[in-house]
């Protein structure tokens, strides 16, 4: 290469650039060398490359250069370590040094690159310090958040007790409420006219409900609090459907409705009984409740990959579609409700659907205005 | 006439209790918390016992607890009645003694019928 090219290309160089004899000399630099260590070229041609290291490494650095002459390869210097530059003035400054062997009709030579990283270590200093910063905070804020999370974990379990409490202080009152109203309309304390029969009667529907409403509340904020716990176990699950129809049955034949069932073989899940019960139940009384005297709820079961699919189908009156969606809201109420059937309370189809959903089964109806309506609802088959 | 002691401390719940047993003929006595309930028990020798689980000072647990250490007491059919309704209550009622459970609100002919299975 001819030496205008060959200096044009040492001088284009970002770093400094220098060649040492086997002895150590300078034979050979570039100019960001002088700007680099504020010498000036001539101060430094033949000088040993130790006047650009600190004093303390310069004895080291000669027995290194000796290891080099034996075992010269192109590599990094100091792998791993913070390598410095002495400038004349004195002063420090980081860098990075790669090496490559030569040779000429001089004999051995070595060629240095030399990167003044004073920058990136800035960089890299502000950086583990931001780090440090965030690490910090995130500490903090974690801390925080536990401690926000042991507050919560206490006010839910205030909650539950003030339910508990608060449902135990209801049923109280309500309890003998209900029992005297009971007690009045059996007339063993003496007869009682038309008019007072309806009056208690009515006294002990709206007791009932009122009831029914403590035990949904208590329910739902259960469910809604996440502290409803499903107590899974294999159970028989054409027996709870024969229990479910039983508690409907009374309802049921009082409207000379017809219950039926259709149970794809005796099929045993494991999923929380009681539950699984409630959700039927539900289901069999909405079904009762809104279906004409006369009609037909039917009960259906059958495997459906790794669940059990159950519907309850009636002939009643139906939802129209817009309210598909929306009968499964809280205190949602399909307007029209059939003669003489007590008071929902308008919790159970949202009660149902969390019941399920907890399983980890869905549920959905199918239905049109007057045509009847069919619930599906699925629940694993295992737990 | 069999004798049955009705522990609960609101009268309300008393004289419903009471007015269903003795149309049922049964002579009921009553007392108003836990101390009472063991005291009438010491002196009727009642049939048969309704313990309000939730009563001031003496509860229903430690009212049966006091009862039961006592061999006079240990066959005596004794009724939890609680308005509470969690789960897991009845189990607790079954473990520590009871012999039988009612939740309020009860259901008249529950009460008849649970009270006949057990007083003889």
């Amino acid at each position: 290469m001819p030496d205008e090219r060959f200096r044009l290309l040492l001088e284009a160089a970002p770093d400094a650039i220098l060649q040492v004899d086997e002895e150590g000399r300078i034979i050979l630099m570039n100019r960001v060398t002088e700007q680099m260590f504020g010498y000036a070229r001539e101060e430094l041609m033949g000088q040993p490359i130790e006047v650009l290291i600190p004093e303390e490494l310069r004895t080291a650095h000669v027995g290194h250069r000796a290891h080099y002459r034996t075992r010269p390869s192109t590599r990094a210097m100091g792998t791993g370590l913070t390598l410095q530059g002495l400038r004349k003035d004195r002063s420090r400054f980081p860098v990075e040094i790669s090496l490559s062997p030569g040779s000429s009709q001089e004999g051995f030579h070595a060629t240095a690159i030399i990167r003044d990283i004073t920058e990136r270590k800035l960089a890299d200093d502000r950086f583990r310090a931001a780090q440090d910063r965030y690490t910090q905070k995130l500490a903090e804020t974690n801390r925080e958040l536990e401690l926000r999370s042991r507050e919560i974990e206490r006010a839910d379990r205030l909650k539950s007790e003030f339910l508990a409490s608060m449902s135990h202080e209801l049923r109280t009152p309500l309890h003998t409420i209900i029992g005297f109203s009971e007690l009045l309309g059996e007339e063993l304390e003496g007869p009682l006219n038309e008019k007072q029969k309806r009056f208690i009667q009515h006294i002990h529907n709206d007791s009932m409900h009122l009831l029914d409403l403590i035990n949904d509340i208590l329910d739902l904020s259960k469910i809604e609090s996440g502290r409803l716990e499903l107590r899974p176990e294999p159970f028989d699950l054409t027996a709870v459907v024969t229990e479910s129809i039983a508690s409907v049955r009374a309802l049921a034949e009082a409207k000379s409705i017809a219950l039926e069932t259709l149970l794809d073989v005796p099929m045993a899940i494991e999923a929380d009984r009681l539950r699984v019960k409630q959700v039927l139940v539900n289901l069999l009384s909405n079904a009762v409740k809104f279906t004409p005297e006369g009609g037909r709820v039917r009960v259906e079961a059958g495997i459906r990959g790794t669940f059990v699919a159950l519907s309850v189908a009636d002939t009643g009156v139906g939802i129209s579609s817009e309210e598909h969606e929306s009968i499964f809201d809280k205190f949602y109420q399909v307007g029209a409700t059939t003669k003489g059937v007590r008071e929902g309370t308008g919790l159970g189809l949202a009660i149902t659907k969390r019941l399920v959903e907890q399983h980890g089964g869905s549920i959905h109806v199918e239905s049109e205005r007057n045509r009847g309506s069919r619930f599906t609802f699925t629940i694993p088959l295992r737990k | 006439m069999k004798k049955v002691l009705v522990a609960d401390d609101r009268a309300t719940g008393r004289e419903l209790v009471r007015t269903v047993l003795e149309n049922s003929g049964y002579e009921v006595f009553e007392a108003s918390n836990g101390l009472e309930a063991v005291n009438q028990a010491h002196e009727l020798f009642p049939d048969l016992i309704i313990l309000d689980i939730h009563m001031p000072g003496l509860d229903g647990f430690a009212v049966i607890e006091q009862l039961r250490r006592e061999e006079h007491f240990a066959a005596t059919p004794i009724i939890a009645l609680t308005a509470s309704a969690m789960m897991g209550d009845r189990e607790r009622a079954m473990a520590a003694g009871f012999t039988g459970y009612i939740t309020k609100p009860i259901g008249l002919n529950a009460l008849r019928a649970e009270v006949a299975r057990l007083i003889r």
